[in-house]
């Protein structure tokens, strides 16, 4: 490689790698709470700014690849905005795969998404479910390949 | 900036990050196999990569188109399941012989040197991914394993099928489906042009040894892969 290419070629390559690594970094400033759960036993709950978030996904057992329908019912005051739900992996960059939530009752909402399958094999799915200026929570459980 | 032109990006920024992250373990061991199995040719690696990357960008392209049409991620998926199957069976098959021939195991190791004479489908197939002169089979090969599963891919045409849904005719989802799809696949290029690039060792004076360790590394890597698909 020509020595005049090497340092143009060093500078891509860092900015590169900090603007991937950038998401990363601002995710772990806003750490959500987590909470292992059997999703096909029943809803996943969890307590969150002194109010109760749960959520639901059908159909059971929870498959990957198939069309689910999440529902998070919340206690307390009414929520401002919808809650939305974001599927991911731990450990593992699957892409932005967020669940837009409808309300269909004052502290019930619903909405469709699909949990994808890992050529990797792995399981183990969190969705993280974010109640606008309450926070946020994951749940993380296994779902069937 | 409007709803869609923030959806083109986020899905080219997430094509970007995913590249890094995902891709490299997914795609990385092929874009490798396939930098390192030119160590008989001349030439830029880069051009044979581009004509690689321009074919898997321009599967996802369509898949993006069809997934919009329809709306629907699961009864498309569900449809090209089996398929996808087959290709990752391909791929990791690719991998094996490439680390084959690399090491000079099997006589299909001339393939990759541009010359040798053995007749048959598959072997005319190889001799054309070898040849310098037909870098143009790259593209064919991007075309087919654009295919591979690949959970940030399927998140992704989960968007395009959202986007489909919402549109209000076929034409104009197939479209936002492939605009969409396509700027997830440019976004997931620079990572595997630089795989390629570090995967490319012509440079290195005393590359033998490297070359017997990396074919061993790329044999065991391709059984890897045909075992994954078996259980996919």
């Amino acid at each position: 490689m020509q020595a005049n290419l090497k340092t143009p070629l060093f500078i891509a390559v860092l900015a590169l790698i900090t603007f991937t690594l950038y998401p990363w970094a601002c995710s772990a400033t806003t750490k959500a709470q987590a909470v292992e759960c059997d999703v096909h036993a029943g809803p996943c709950s969890a307590v969150l700014s002194g109010c109760e978030v749960s959520l639901d996904i059908s159909p059971k057992p929870v498959k990957a690849m198939q069309d689910l329908t999440f529902t998070v019912t919340l206690t307390g005051e009414k929520a401002d905005a919808s809650p939305y739900v974001d599927l991911g992996m731990a450990g593992m960059n699957m892409g932005r795969n967020r669940v837009a939530l409808k309300p269909v009752g004052e502290f019930v909402f619903r909405g469709n998404g699909v949990i994808v399958r890992c050529p990797s094999g792995r399981r183990t799915w969190k969705a993280k479910v974010t109640v606008p200026d309450r926070g946020s929570v994951e749940f993380i459980f296994n779902v069937i390949y | 900036m409007s709803s869609t032109e923030t959806v083109f990006f986020i899905l080219f920024s997430s094509g970007f990050t995913v590249g890094f992250g995902h891709c490299l373990g997914m795609c990385g061991p092929i874009v490798a196999s396939l930098s390192l199995s030119s160590k008989g040719r001349g030439g830029s690696v880069l051009l044979p990569h581009l004509l690689y990357n321009m074919g898997r960008v321009t599967t996802y392209g369509l898949l993006g188109g069809i997934m919009g049409v329809t709306g629907s991620f699961t009864r498309v998926a569900a449809s090209i399941a089996s398929f996808q199957k087959g290709v990752m069976v391909f791929a990791g098959i690719l991998i094996v012989v490439m680390g084959l021939a690399m090491a000079g195991w099997i006589p299909l190791g001339k393939v990759f040197e541009d010359y040798y004479n053995l007749d048959g489908v598959l072997a005319r197939g190889f001799r054309k991914l070898s040849e310098a002169r037909s870098r143009g089979a790259f593209y064919p090969l991007g075309l087919l394993l654009g295919l591979l599963p690949c959970g940030p891919v399927y998140t992704a045409l989960i968007a395009a099928a959202r986007a489909g849904m919402e549109s209000r005719t076929s034409l104009d989802g197939f479209f936002l489906g492939m605009g969409l799809m396509l700027s997830f696949g440019l976004g997931t290029v620079p990572s595997l042009l630089l795989v390629a690039k570090l995967a490319d060792l012509r440079w290195l004076k005393r590359r033998d040894l490297i070359y017997q360790a990396s074919s061993i590394i790329m044999i065991i890597l391709g059984v890897y892969f045909v075992i994954k698909a078996i259980r996919y």
